[in-house]
């Protein structure tokens, strides 16, 4: 196994350099200029030729690129254009923020989309199978700042209940913290829940047909014996795939959410970089993105076994 | 339910009950008003790596030798008065005695003097530094102290709108700092000024404070006047709070997660002013909105096709539908509020389709496409484009419209790479320097709009004149040039549009749209 995570990270290493190229160039690509962003539509030529030699912007494209490979190699992903600080703690941050919506929501999904999707193929064509599956595919139909609005209509503005934006970190106060992460939590998890649910049924109606579920009926092992120790951990490899994807995609940002419930993760400082042309962050962002896509999928490869015994490492 | 589970909650509810009492029922709270800000601060320094939200901020926080009035004139702030030479080449302010900077120490003319040569130094990277380095009008010569309160600036040409770009917003109003707010090696650590606000907590991404200055010296007017006037602060604490959707902003206004929005849609206007307990205030502001012309492109150089499509739009239906009726038509690119709008600027274009038709006809016009920028960053400027493309039609202009991402649209205009464009100015507070946004030569400037020799010679004459009869002929002149030559179609000014919690009394949108929370004061809705 051992040997196996190495070869993994071995082979993320030139992903990884070809990625920082390409993200490189394409942002350059970008039309719009960062100086022209911060002095706006009062900017005069000399300003302008002066504020882009502050920022680095006037050496070639090349040259911009070897300054920054070499910085980030030694650990140092430069500063923010737009508000001078570190790149590197300033990610760190907001990807915390981001990562404990994330990580909590996907869990509870995860926590309840299996039992309701093993469930649903257990009573299959039934009125309750029916039922979940339409809540499900309707969860999974709305976007998810919509279903974030009602949420805060309802629960912060008509209830009440739970404050409407925001962010506590937990080191400051935690219960305060709680409250600020219940609707974008609850949001993610229902969103989340749809497609989850879906594929843990799907995948368990497929294992319910085979053989050795006869098998293990005809031996007189009670239903939720078969369902629990048999199917469950053959249908839940496809699910937990589908899992990995969507932490990998989430983790990398939840744009959206944390624009309407105003909270400072990695999703909303890349939109705002996107919009400030605030180059380093931007690096900083996608080879963030990337790094977890890679984690991610090495993660999920590792656990497989746990889950199916059939895959050897 | 299990009697372990019963005992658990018997003891932690109470005392869940009392934790959350007591940190509701703090005695003797300082009293905080939360104000929401669609984007963070870049910095703390004035006129440095700045933005609207960062001017308006650092402006609660330092103040300058003359501030905006509401009237959006210009009046002594930190200096007591100030006095032109006759050669207009000479400025002597005498500053007011015992004002005090956050840091205790008392303002003097050296304080002004270091300050000055703080933001004259290039490293320092001031966005006005153009203004006053021979780039712009005329350059700072010398800065001399006289006396402990006595500052003498002395320019190399007059400039009529020295002291009115001294106040910039954008500059940081050039506010005076103590030297204590530059380490020893000359970097920024934060600002040690005289406003009756100090920098509080800065939480990146979520929240920006202001705490009261117990020792502010407030000026002695009764009452604030713009950004000059008596300016002393009621409220121990301004947290900006960063909400970047408005939705959420509106929603944090009805939930109580905000007591202010600062700035929201005429469309918003009207459904929160019938809420109970909120009130909105309304004020037009200095915003330039309207069309630009690319006059060097094939096309458009020809004025009778830019005067037909002038005269093909429908001015108060289409300013009526982008403010939802709270601004007026203005063709000039003096904005309504300011000193100088006289009739002259009122005047302006009619709508007159038969004789935008018969000028298409003259000028060979066969429909050819005109493509005009627009985008949804700002959705007045996508409106402007909507409108202007249906009304255009109807006498045989064929516009067509290309959505562009904001930062893109921006170098566009930079680089005069555009046939046409809908465009806001951000607020110019002086006549002269809105007509200096959009006058000059293309050649050595792409972004100017207008370039006529006469309106140039007119607009020199008009910056080093400071007697203002004399520069309201001038404007007056600039004015109808401007209508003759066409080269942008002026359309509205805008409105700033508050919206508030009705405890907080005192507050007051302006022309100058920037929030001000001195003076503002928290009612006691407990009573």
């Amino acid at each position: 196994m051992f040997r196996f995570i190495l070869h993994r990270l071995g082979m993320a290493v030139p992903t990884l350099l070809l990625i920082s190229v390409m993200v490189f160039a394409l942002i350059r690509f970008i039309p719009g200029d960062p100086a022209l962003l911060m002095l706006g539509d009062m900017a005069d030529a000399q300003s302008l030729a002066q504020m882009r030699s502050s920022l680095g912007l006037d050496h070639s494209v090349v040259t911009q690129y070897l300054i920054w490979i070499k910085a980030v190699l030694s650990g140092d992903l430069g500063f923010s254009i737009s508000s001078r600080q570190a790149v590197l703690p300033l990610l760190l941050d907001r990807f915390s923020v981001s990562a404990t919506i994330v990580l909590v929501a996907v869990g509870l999904a995860t926590l309840i989309a299996v039992p309701v999707g093993l469930l649903a193929a257990w009573k299959q064509n039934s009125p309750m199978d029916l039922g979940l599956v339409a809540s499900a595919t309707l969860l999974l139909s709305i976007p998810s700042f919509w279903l974030g609005l009602l949420l805060l209509y309802g629960f912060g503005i008509k209830l009440g209940w739970l404050p409407v934006v925001g962010y506590v970190a937990f080191a400051d106060d935690p219960f305060k913290a709680v409250t600020y992460l219940v609707l974008p939590i609850v949001t993610l998890t229902l969103v989340e829940f749809g497609a989850i649910a879906r594929m843990a049924r799907a995948s368990t109606i497929e294992v319910l047909r085979l053989e050795y579920i006869a098998h293990a009926r005809a031996k007189g092992l009670s239903e939720g014996a078969v369902l629990w120790r048999h199917a469950l951990r053959n249908a839940f490899a496809p699910t937990w795939t589908l899992v990995g994807l969507i932490l990998g995609n989430l983790l990398g940002g939840i744009a959206v959410l944390e624009t309407v419930f105003t909270l400072p993760g990695v999703g909303r400082l890349m939109v705002d970089s996107i919009f400030a042309r605030d180059y380093p962050v931007l690096q900083g962002c996608l080879l963030l993105i990337t790094c977890i896509y890679v984690l991610v999928n090495l993660c999920v490869d590792l656990l497989y076994p746990l889950f199916d015994p059939r895959v050897k490492l | 339910m299990h009697d372990y589970v019963k005992k658990a909650l018997c003891y932690s509810l109470p005392t869940l009950s009392l934790c959350l009492a007591a940190s509701t029922l703090q005695a003797g709270e300082p009293s905080m008003i939360k104000v929401a800000f669609n984007g963070d601060i870049r910095s703390t320094e004035p006129g440095v790596n700045r933005d609207e939200n960062s001017d308006a901020f650092i402006l609660h926080i330092v103040e300058g030798l003359v501030a905006y009035r509401e009237d959006a004139s210009v009046g002594p702030m930190l200096a007591k008065d100030v006095t032109v030479s006759d050669d207009g080449l000479t400025y002597t302010f005498t500053l007011r005695e015992g004002v005090k900077f956050q840091n205790g120490k008392t303002l003097t003319a050296e304080d002004v003097k270091w300050s000055w040569q703080h933001y004259l130094d290039p490293k320092t990277q001031w966005r006005c530094l153009s203004e006053f380095d021979g780039r712009g009008v005329a350059k700072i010569v010398d800065i001399q102290t006289p006396g402990p309160l006595k500052v003498v600036f002395r320019l190399d040409q007059p400039n009529g709108v020295f002291l009115a770009t001294m106040a910039r917003p954008d500059c940081g109003a050039s506010g005076i700092v103590h030297p204590d707010s530059v380490a020893a090696d000359g970097s920024w650590i934060k600002p040690v000024g005289t406003g009756p606000f100090t920098l509080g907590q800065w939480k990146q991404g979520q929240y920006v404070e202001l705490d009261r200055f117990k020792d502010y010296t407030p000026r002695d007017e009764a009452k604030p006047d713009g950004m000059t006037g008596n300016k002393q602060a009621f409220i121990d604490r301004v947290r900006f709070v960063v909400i970047p959707d408005a939705a959420s902003a509106k929603a944090a206004l009805l939930s109580g997660g905000v007591d202010l929005l600062p700035d929201v849609t005429a469309m918003d206007e009207a459904e929160l002013k019938h809420v109970p307990g909120l009130s909105v205030q309304i004020s037009q502001v200095m915003t330039l909105n309207g069309l630009l012309f690319q006059t060097r492109d094939p096309l458009l150089s020809d004025v009778r096709i830019r005067r037909a499509l002038a005269l093909s739009l429908d001015y108060p239906q289409m300013v009526n539908a982008l403010s939802n009726g709270l601004s007026a038509v203005n063709n000039s690119v003096i904005p309504t509020t300011s000193p100088y709008y006289d009739a002259t600027a009122h005047r302006g274009y009619t709508s007159n389709l038969e004789e935008a038709r018969r000028l298409l006809r003259e000028a060979g016009y066969k429909g050819q496409p005109i493509t005009m920028i627009v985008n949804k960053r700002y959705p007045q400027m996508f409106d402007m484009g909507v409108l202007s493309q249906a009304m255009a039609q109807m006498v045989g202009i064929n516009i067509q419209l290309e959505t562009l991402e904001w930062g893109t649209q921006l170098e566009r205009y930079q680089s005069g790479n555009y046939q046409m464009m809908a465009f806001s100015y951000s607020p110019r507070f002086d006549a002269a320097l809105s007509y200096e946004s959009v006058t000059g030569n293309k050649d050595k400037e792409s972004r100017k709009v207008w370039e006529n020799p006469q309106a140039q010679e007119l607009l020199r004459e008009a910056q080093r004149e400071s007697d203002t009869a004399k520069r309201q002929a001038l404007f007056d002149q600039l004015h109808n040039l401007m209508l003759a030559d066409v080269p942008m179609v002026m359309i509205y000014n805008g409105t700033n549009i508050g919206a508030m919690k009705s405890r907080v009394e005192g507050y007051r949108s302006w022309p100058i749209a920037k929030p001000r929370l001195w003076g503002v004061k928290l009612a006691d809705t407990s009573k």
